[in-house]
């Protein structure tokens, strides 16, 4: 029946077309949505042309097949389990041989499972402290040192312990608090109404970037916790259930901003063993 | 040509018998029963696209400074595998489309797994003797779940390096062995040097092959069982009705093959996803917003979200807050699902094979629970947006965090139990669409309950009004032997009240092997006097 | 057929329109700002008699401050934060108790040069003039300022975003973090400068003067940047991927095997 077949043809010559009009959108240096558009009509004149073919030309769906699957394979189960016992015979016979092969692989497996070691490092302490050290200065990403005058009123900035850029588990973000908001923590901690603390969220790790000026209150991005600077970083919405860690800071002979110490307690998430004030 | 290539490796290895089975093969043609093949066809197109992109990726975290074509990023420091990336994506002919079509690939690919899933579910096809293909399914699930999670963090961008951590706290938050886990993986402390590397041999060896490999267990074991099929006319326990392999269901098949490749590339040209330039390398002291991860982890990133602060502490150690929405949550819900088969089997007492399909309503309590888990389930998913949810409605993340609070909990079991009475409702009234059901049906149960389970309105076997009760069967129907003109014979299913007619997939050497076959796939149904 | 073709509308025309709307985005003009100088006589009295009648009811007459609105001679206050709130419509504001939202601006520049130089002027206000930002610095090192000071709060492609405010221990409020459609590099440099509302303060000690006029070329490049890719659908990120995938990406196909396969009790 030639009838049906226009529309047919028509699928697969677009789709020819297109196909052509790529190498030459290619050849021309290629442009994306030029290359998307044309490998839709491309691979879709073929799909529509082949279920048309289908529908009007090849017979449909009025077949019928047997299931067969398991009455008759069951009847061939003595015949399995005959095969498999002869063969197992002998070899159920030699217990001490059984049990010394099963042996070997055992050993040989808690053997091999050693190298699965060598993909890491022992934790050990690592999650238990940073690179802040006593008298270590706090730089800029950039390396950048900073003295108190670089910090406005009601400002953030994200430093790094110096030398240790790189230390993810030691960013911290240096807070100026705005005229009339007490610093939080201990006396000795803060500077000038500049407090630190870690950047690392006590939740699930994310660095928490954003700092509501209005109410001097931290939030993370990933889960919306939220932790309020003037009560001490304390979580007061969302998941994370751990203020903030405190930096202790204070000011070097030179007037910029160092650590007194490294954080008294682990940053970021918490864990199994993770030691307690 | 093609007839000598056969006969050549048919002298050789045999296998005419598969052959011929093969091609005269029944599948059953709903339009349902394709979305596990839009499934399968994704997977080809990422596999096709992917080794395009495995030529560009460097898989390294070695620092080095941008020098291509995109200006905002001149001289930015980054790593070889972002830099390698935003390349790709600029410098690289075809390059972007490549990418992003097998991007956009991974995004239908796991939705259609889980349309199929739903499907799969909700028909009962699960049930004996599917029950491993319903384990090997969900394997397969979780894999693209995973693949998919790291074939996105693989350009160590901001936004991706982010879930990296969080993935990372997750790990650590797991009882005893956490750290260990975490720094095993990772190689040390976060963001150790080692993931992007390990992440790539996961996602272009590892793991496709595992999933290649369950594709094959799949389809083997769906061509040795035969699919299911509904209930309909000729169609029952006993035998496969549709269209045969060769040609019809193969032009289908190919056919679908192209539409598949079609949507994903055009959608890899026209729609962009994932654009690292603009998100920036992943710097640890920075932070993208909004953060969330691909759709398929948006259930766990919800339920992170909106899980209360609570943590167990005590005797020194402890189990942090992660661990409950991010493995409590996740662990639960798999083992549900492997679990369901088994459990349903036993709870029901139906230990019976079964390869004619159920409608939703011919198992209610099925329905409602798949209908409160799914409900859950797109709730959570919704609670992961709930920081844009504040954005354009003007309101608090606070007041759109406690309202998810509240409806995850109650509002799946609520819409669960409507939907048992629904089901029990349909049945009951015997109606074939839910706007024929009246509403007191719905309001007042079901009382002794529907005419048996299982019974939808198209076609048991039961008794049947015919003129011709004596020549024809209980269904009203005969079944012809005849023959060919080749010689050899079929067989057909008759039904001269309604003029419906089925025709043997294949046709037999004998009159008598092909008469075995028809009383096998209707052991109900009388031979005609003319056979 | 007939659930195909509707099933075809359903999917195809929603994903078209979306698709075309975001071609059709327009962002307001920008109105560069002239540089305010000392105000002559003319422009206090215009000043002054806008600052009564709009400005004194929640500011006071004196600046002071009242319980209905922050006092205007503390802190960051000064002509930057003055014309970036006239400017950019946050200010004057309805009720007090409503937060700011960009707008379209209640003063022409006259009037905002005039309120800028009076309110200086008569309240001596402490914080800095406003920036004279060309929006000419260098696009690779604004990108690297915006990633670190910027991107957490108004999002990596400049969308914006939510966080919260506890203004007290029941009540939580919402913060909208804006985009950048209403801020040319003026609005951008007064906003660093001064930290309005939410916002925290820049200063020169971490954000020096060239960096600010490079992250104001990329905040401006962020309006309109190079979508190379395709269709932007609102630089969301996965959310809006996800929408997408499923509703045109899957939509379509199963559009298609609706077409190629057979439904219940039909033969094909």
């Amino acid at each position: 029946m030639n009838r049906g077949r226009g529309p047919i043809l028509a699928a697969f010559a677009a789709s020819m077309l297109a196909s052509v009009g790529l190498t030459v959108v290619y050849a021309l240096g290629g442009d994306p949505q030029l290359e998307g558009a044309l490998l839709g009509v491309a691979l879709g004149g073929i799909a529509v042309a082949l279920v048309l073919f289908a529908h009007r030309m090849l017979p449909g769906g009025q077949f019928v097949e047997p299931r067969d699957v398991v009455p008759r394979a069951t009847a061939q189960r003595p015949g399995v389990a005959a095969a498999f016992e002869s063969g197992a015979e002998p070899i159920e016979r030699r217990r001490i041989i059984a049990a010394a092969f099963g042996a070997s692989l055992a050993l040989l497996g808690v053997a091999a499972l050693f190298p699965i070691r060598s993909l890491g490092t022992r934790p050990g302490r690592t999650l238990d402290r940073t690179e802040w050290r006593r008298g270590r200065r706090a730089v800029t990403d950039a390396g950048r040192p900073l003295r108190l005058d670089d910090l406005e009123l009601n400002s953030v900035v994200t430093v790094f312990p110096e030398a240790h850029e790189d230390a993810a588990d030691s960013q911290t973000l240096l807070i100026r608090l705005p005229a009339g908001v007490r610093a939080p923590g201990p006396r000795d901690w803060s500077v000038s109404g500049v407090v630190a603390f870690s950047k690392i969220c006590t939740h699930a790790g994310c660095p928490v970037g954003l700092y509501q000026a209005e109410t001097q209150e931290l939030f993370c991005p990933c889960h919306q916790s939220t932790f309020s600077v003037p009560q001490g970083a304390k979580p007061t919405f969302g998941p994370a259930t751990r203020p903030l860690p405190q930096l202790p800071i204070g000011l070097d002979d030179d007037g910029y901003v160092i650590a007194l110490s490294d954080y008294t307690e682990p940053v970021g998430p918490g864990f199994w063993n993770r030691p307690d004030d | 040509m093609i007839r000598r290539l056969a006969r050549w490796i048919d002298d050789r290895i045999g296998g005419s018998a598969f052959a011929e089975q093969a091609l005269s093969k029944v599948f059953p043609d709903h339009w349902s029963f394709m979305l596990g093949e839009i499934a399968l066809y994704s997977f080809i197109v990422l596999v096709v696209t992917g080794i395009f992109l495995s030529f560009f990726f460097d898989p390294s975290v070695a620092e080095t400074t941008y020098q291509g074509a995109y200006e905002p990023l001149q001289g930015a420091t980054m790593s070889e595998a972002y830099r390698s990336v935003v390349e790709l994506s600029y410098d690289v002919r075809a390059g972007l489309v490549m990418r992003q079509a097998h991007h956009w690939a991974a995004i239908v690919f796991i939705a259609s797994l889980v349309v199929h899933l739903l499907r799969v579910f909700f028909t009962g096809a699960f049930r004996r003797p599917r029950e491993m293909n319903w384990i090997v399914g969900l394997t397969l699930l979780i894999l693209a779940f995973f693949n998919g999670f790291t074939g996105y963090s693989l350009p160590d961008d901001l936004l991706s390096g982010t879930g990296l951590r969080i993935a990372y706290s997750i790990a650590l938050s797991i009882p005893v062995v956490g750290s260990w886990v975490a720094f095993l993986i990772f190689g040390g402390e976060f963001p150790a040097h080692e993931i992007i590397p390990r992440l790539f041999v996961t996602h272009i060896l590892i793991v496709p092959g595992a999933i290649a490999a369950l594709i094959g267990v799949h389809l083997a074991l769906i061509w040795r069982q035969k699919h299911t099929d509904f209930a309909g006319p000729g169609r029952r326990e006993s035998n496969v009705v549709g269209p045969v392999l060769w040609p019809t269901y193969a032009a289908y098949s190919v056919g679908l093959f192209f539409a598949v490749f079609a949507v994903i590339m055009t959608m890899g040209g026209l729609v962009q996803i994932n654009p690292v330039w603009l998100y920036g390398p992943f710097h640890v002291a920075e932070v993208p917003s909004p953060a969330q991860p691909d759709w398929w982890l948006g259930w766990v990133e919800g339920a992170m979200r909106i899980f209360p602060p609570w943590e167990a502490r005590a005797f020194g150690y402890e189990i942090p807050n992660p661990f409950y929405p991010g493995v409590l949550v996740p662990g639960v819900t798999f083992a549900a699902l492997y679990l369901w088969p088994f459990l349903e089997a036993r709870f029901t007492g139906d230990r019976g094979p079964h390869h004619l399909l159920e409608r939703a309503r011919d198992h209610p309590v099925r329905t409602a629970f798949g209908v409160t888990a799914l409900s859950f389930f797109v709730l959570l998913q919704l609670a992961a947006s709930n920081d844009l949810a504040a954005n354009w409605l003007y309101a608090s993340v606070a007041t759109v965090s406690w309202t998810f609070r509240i409806v995850v909990p109650v509002v799946p079991p609520i819409l669960g139990y409507l939907t048992y009475r629904l089901m029990t409702a349909l049945q009951a009234s015997g109606a074939d669409r839910f706007a024929e059901v009246p509403l007191r049906a719905v309001l007042r149960p079901a009382g002794d309950g529907a005419n048996g389970a299982g019974v939808g309105r198209l076609e048991r076997v039961g008794p049947v009004e015919t003129a011709d009760r004596g020549k024809l069967g209980v269904d009203g129907a005969e079944l012809t032997v005849y023959p060919e003109a080749d010689g050899r014979w079929r067989w057909s299913y008759d039904r001269p009240a309604d003029d419906f007619k089925l025709h043997s997939n294949k046709s037999y050497v004998t009159a008598d092997l092909a008469q075995q076959s028809a009383l096998q796939a209707y052991p109900e149904t009388p031979l005609s006097e003319s056979s | 057929m007939k659930g195909t073709r509707a099933a075809l509308l359903v999917t195809l025309v929603p994903a078209l329109a979306a698709g075309a709307c975001s071609y059709f985005d327009e962002t307001e003009p920008y109105r560069p700002p002239a540089y305010y100088g000392t105000p002559d006589a003319e422009a206090m009295a215009l000043g002054r008699r806008l600052y009564q009648r709009d400005c004194s009811f929640c500011h006071g007459n004196e600046a002071q401050g009242t319980s209905q609105g922050p006092d205007l001679v503390t802190g960051e206050n000064g002509p930057a934060l003055t014309d970036f709130m006239l400017r950019t419509g946050r200010m004057p504001i309805g009720d007090p108790d409503d937060p700011t939202r960009p707008g379209d601006s209640t003063y022409d520049d006259e009037e905002v040069a005039a309120l800028v130089g009076y309110v200086d002027e008569e309240f001596d206000q402490p914080g800095p003039d406003i920036p004279e930002v060309e929006a000419t610095g260098d696009l690779a090192e604004g990108h690297d300022v915006y990633q670190e000071q910027c991107a957490a709060c108004h999002a990596t492609t400049g969308i914006g975003g939510a966080m919260l405010a506890q203004r007290d221990e029941a009540e939580t409020a919402g913060i909208v973090i804006p985009d950048f459609a209403a801020s040319g590099p003026t609005e951008v440099g007064e906003a660093i400068r001064t930290g309005p509302g939410a916002m925290p303060v820049f200063g020169p000690g971490v954000v020096n003067d060239d960096e600010l006029d490079a992250v104001a070329r990329y905040v401006e490049y962020l309006k309109d940047p190079d979508d190379r890719g395709g269709a932007p659908i609102g630089r969301i990120g996965p959310v809006a991927e996800g929408a997408v995938g499923w509703v045109l990406g899957l939509g379509i196909l199963l559009v298609f095997i609706r077409w190629v396969g057979t439904k219940r009790g039909e033969q094909g």
